[in-house]
C-alpha cells in the first residue's frame, strides 16, 4: 500500500515538475524558432529554416549600439545600486537607531509605485530641471526603482548576520577594516551577489522606465517593443534568443569557474 | 586582598608575596537609559586566578564581562589591567579575550582558519600559523584532520574546543568566558568543565568565568563572586560561599535550602509559631529579623532516641529518589514546605506524620 502511494506521489511530483519546466521554456523555445524562420513574418509552422536573421542581427550596427547602451546602463546601475543598497541595508538591518523602521518603509515604498507613472514623473522632473533625457537619466531612473529592491535582497542577508561575530573579531585584535574584509563581507557575499544579479537583470530588462527617461538613446527592451508595435522583423526573436543564450553561457561559465577554483583550493589544501 | 592594607614597613615583603592584581575594578558602574546594570563593583583579580561570577539572569554579570573585554565602556569607575587604566581601550587593543556564549565562530571558515584568525591579524606567516593552530588543536584535544573541516559541521563540544583554541591563539593575559557551556548536555558539560580547569592550571593564565550555575562555579573556581542587581553581594572561595553565605539571597542561590524566618525576643530568638529557636552561640546579627538557613542534608527525622536542637512536625507529601539518597518534602503545621535529604538507609518507614529537626550548629543564620 505504502509503496504504491509513494510511487504515485513520485509520479505526480515528476509530472508537475515537467509541466512547470515546459511552461517556462516553451515560450523561449518558440521565440528561438521564430528567429530561425526565413520568412519575414511571424507564423507557425515555420516553412523554411534559416540563420539569415541571426546573421543580420549579429552584423547590425543599430543592434550593437543598443547592446552597448543596455550593458552600460545595467553595469552602472548594478555597481551603484549595490553600493547604496549595501549601506542602506546595514543601516536598518544591523544598527538600532530611532526611526529605522520608518526609514525602512520609506526606502522600500518606490517598489510599489507603478513604473510607467514613476518614469513619467521622473521625465517631468528632468524637464523641469532642464536636463535632456539620455541613457544617463535612464540610469538615475533605474536606480530609483532598483535600489529599494536590492536593499531588500541584501537586508535579508544582513538580518541573519550575527553582530557578535564582529565583536569577536575585534576581541581577537582585528581592526574594523580587517573585520569588514575577512568577516562581514565574506558572510554577506551571497546577499550582495544576489543583489547585484537582481540589479543587473532588472535594469537589463527594464522597459517602462527606459521608455520615458532614456530620451533618444534606445535600449534593447525599448527597441524590441518599438519593433513589435511597428515594423516587425525576425531580428526581434533572434535578439531575444541571443540574449537568453548569452545569459545561459555566462551562468554556466560562472559555475564552471567556481568548480575549478574550488578544486584548485582543495588540491592546494591537500598538498598543504 | 587584605594584604594591600599592610603597614608601610612591610611593603616590599607584601609586594613579593602578593603581586599587584592583573585586573582591578574600582566602583565600576554601567548605566543604560537610567538603569544601572552594573551598580558599583570593586574587585581585584589576581594573576593566574580562576574567578567565577555567578548570578541570576539580569544581575549584570554579562555587562560586567563586556566591560572587562572592552565591548562596553563603564559609565563610572575605573578598570585597570596591570595598573594601567583601560576604561576606554577598545577590545582589539586589549590583551584579553572573550569566549562568547554563542562562541561566535566564523561560519564561513574552516576550523584551522578560525583558530588562525588572531594570528592572521598579527600577520604571522602561513606555515607558522598552521603549525601553531595544530599545536593548539592538540592542546584542546581536537583531531588533526579537523584542520580543514568546515566549522559549522562540528558538534557542540567540538565547537567549544575550537573557540577555546582560537582564544588561546590570541595569547591573552586574561581569558573571559560568558557561559560557554550552557548549551551543552550534562555529561559533556562535566567533561569540559574539568578540561577547562586543566587548561587553566597548565596555561597559568587568569580566567574570569561567568555563569548562572552554582555547580559550574563550584567545580572550577578559585574564588566565586555572587552578583545580584548589579552588585557583588559576596566574594570568596567556593567553601566560604557554601558554608557561610552572606545573606539569604546567596544561601538560596546556592542550591535548595530551608529557610525559617525568626525574630529577636528578650535575649533569644523566636520562630513564627512562637517556639524558641536554638541558634549558634557566636551569632552576630544587627537587626531584629533574621532567617535560619538549613541545607536539606542537615535536616533529619527526629525520633525518641535521636532528638534535635530544633524540631517541627508536619506531613510528608512528596518523595524523590536521588539514587543513593532520598529527598522528602514536608509541609509543616504552619503551612511552610521543608526539604529533607537522608541516606537511602535512613528512609522514613512510618506514616505521613513526621517530626523533623536540625541542630543549631548545622544551621546558618543570616540577617533579613
Amino acid at each position: 500500500m505504502q509503496t504504491v502511494g509513494r510511487t504515485r506521489t513520485h509520479f505526480l511530483i515528476r509530472a508537475w515538475t515537467a509541466f512547470v519546466v515546459l511552461a517556462i521554456y516553451l515560450p523561449i523555445a518558440c521565440g528561438a524558432l521564430a528567429g530561425l524562420s526565413k520568412g519575414r513574418y511571424f507564423s507557425f509552422p515555420i516553412r523554411i529554416f534559416s540563420t539569415e536573421w541571426w546573421g543580420k542581427t549579429w552584423d547590425s550596427f543599430e543592434i550593437h549600439v543598443l547592446v552597448q547602451n543596455s550593458v552600460l546602463i545595467a553595469l552602472i546601475v548594478t555597481v551603484l545600486s549595490v553600493l547604496f543598497a549595501f549601506f542602506g541595508a546595514l543601516a536598518f538591518a544591523r544598527y538600532p537607531w530611532k526611526g529605522r523602521r520608518a526609514f525602512q518603509r520609506l526606502l522600500l515604498l518606490p517598489i510599489f509605485f507603478p513604473q510607467p507613472v514613476l518614469g513619467l514623473a521622473l521625465l517631468l522632473w528632468f524637464n523641469a530641471l532642464g536636463i535632456s533625457p539620455s541613457w544617463k537619466t535612464a540610469v538615475v531612473a533605474h536606480l530609483v526603482w532598483i535600489v529599494p529592491v536590492v536593499t531588500l535582497v541584501i537586508a535579508i542577508q544582513v538580518f541573519s548576520f550575527d553582530p557578535v561575530l564582529e565583536e569577536a573579531a575585534s576581541d581577537l585584535g582585528a581592526s574594523r577594516l580587517f573585520t569588514l574584509r575577512t568577516v562581514t563581507l565574506p558572510i554577506l557575499w551571497p546577499g550582495i551577489w544576489s543583489g547585484a544579479l537582481f540589479a543587473f537583470l532588472l535594469s537589463w530588462g527594464n522597459f517602462p522606465l527606459s521608455l520615458y527617461t532614456a530620451g533618444a538613446d534606445s535600449t534593447i527592451p525599448k527597441w524590441l517593443y518599438s519593433k513589435m508595435v511597428a515594423g516587425y522583423t525576425p531580428m526581434v526573436p533572434a535578439l531575444g534568443t541571443m540574449s537568453t543564450l548569452t545569459a545561459a553561457a555566462l551562468l554556466l561559465g560562472g559555475g564552471l569557474v567556481r568548480v575549478l577554483l574550488k578544486r584548485r583550493s582543495e588540491l592546494r589544501a591537500r598538498e598543504g | 586582598m587584605s594584604s594591600v592594607a599592610a603597614s608601610p614597613a612591610s611593603d616590599s615583603l607584601v609586594a613579593q608575596k602578593s603581586p599587584r592584581p592583573v585586573l582591578q575594578l574600582v566602583d565600576v558602574r554601567k548605566v543604560f537609559d537610567g538603569f544601572a546594570a552594573v551598580d558599583g563593583i570593586s574587585l581585584d583579580i589576581e594573576e593566574g586566578e580562576f574567578v567565577t561570577i555567578v548570578g541570576p539572569s539580569g544581575s549584570g554579570k554579562t555587562t560586567l564581562l563586556r566591560m572587562l573585554a572592552g565591548l562596553e565602556s563603564p559609565s563610572e569607575g575605573y578598570i585597570t589591567l596591570r595598573g594601567e587604566l583601560i576604561n576606554d581601550v577598545p577590545s582589539n587593543r586589549r590583551p584579553t579575550c572573550l569566549v562568547f556564549q554563542s562562541l561566535a565562530l566564523f561560519p564561513h571558515m574552516t576550523v584551522g582558519d578560525n583558530i588562525e584568525f588572531p594570528l592572521r591579524v598579527r600577520k604571522m606567516a602561513p606555515e607558522e600559523r598552521r603549525k601553531r593552530a595544530l599545536e593548539l588543536m592538540a592542546k584542546v584535544r581536537l583531531p588533526e584532520d579537523y584542520y580543514s573541516k568546515n566549522v559549522m559541521l562540528c558538534s557542540g563540544g567540538e565547537k567549544q574546543r575550537v573557540a577555546l583554541a582560537r582564544a588561546f591563539a590570541y595569547d591573552p593575559d586574561v581569558l573571559f568566558f560568558d557561559e560557554p557551556l550552557s548549551a551543552l548536555d550534562y555529561k559533556l558539560k562535566k567533561l569540559l568543565e574539568k578540561e577547562l580547569k586543566d587548561l587553566h592550571r597548565e596555561s597559568g593564565k587568569t580566567f574570569v568565568y561567568i555563569t548562572h550555575s552554582l555547580e559550574e562555579a563550584m567545580v572550577m573556581s578559585d574564588r566565586i563572586g555572587v552578583m545580584r542587581a548589579g552588585k557583588v553581594v559576596q566574594i570568596g572561595t567556593p567553601e566560604q560561599i557554601y558554608t557561610t553565605p552572606a545573606d539569604r539571597f546567596v544561601a538560596e542561590f546556592f542550591g535548595e535550602v530551608n529557610i525559617v524566618p525568626i525574630r529577636r525576643a528578650d535575649g533569644g530568638w523566636l520562630r513564627r509559631d512562637g517556639k524558641p529557636v536554638a541558634v549558634p552561640s557566636s551569632l552576630d546579627i544587627a537587626g531584629d529579623e533574621a532567617s535560619v538557613v538549613i541545607r536539606p542534608e542537615y535536616m533529619r527525622f527526629v525520633t525518641e532516641e535521636a532528638g534535635a536542637d530544633n524540631t517541627l512536625t508536619g506531613t510528608i507529601f512528596n518523595e524523590y529518589s536521588l539514587g543513593s539518597r532520598l529527598q522528602y518534602q514536608v509541609r509543616s503545621r504552619t503551612g511552610r514546605t521543608f526539604l529533607i535529604e537522608v541516606p537511602r538507609a535512613a528512609a522514613w518507614k512510618g506514616d505521613g506524620e513526621v517530626t523533623i529537626g536540625w541542630d543549631a550548629g548545622n544551621a546558618i543564620v543570616v540577617g533579613g
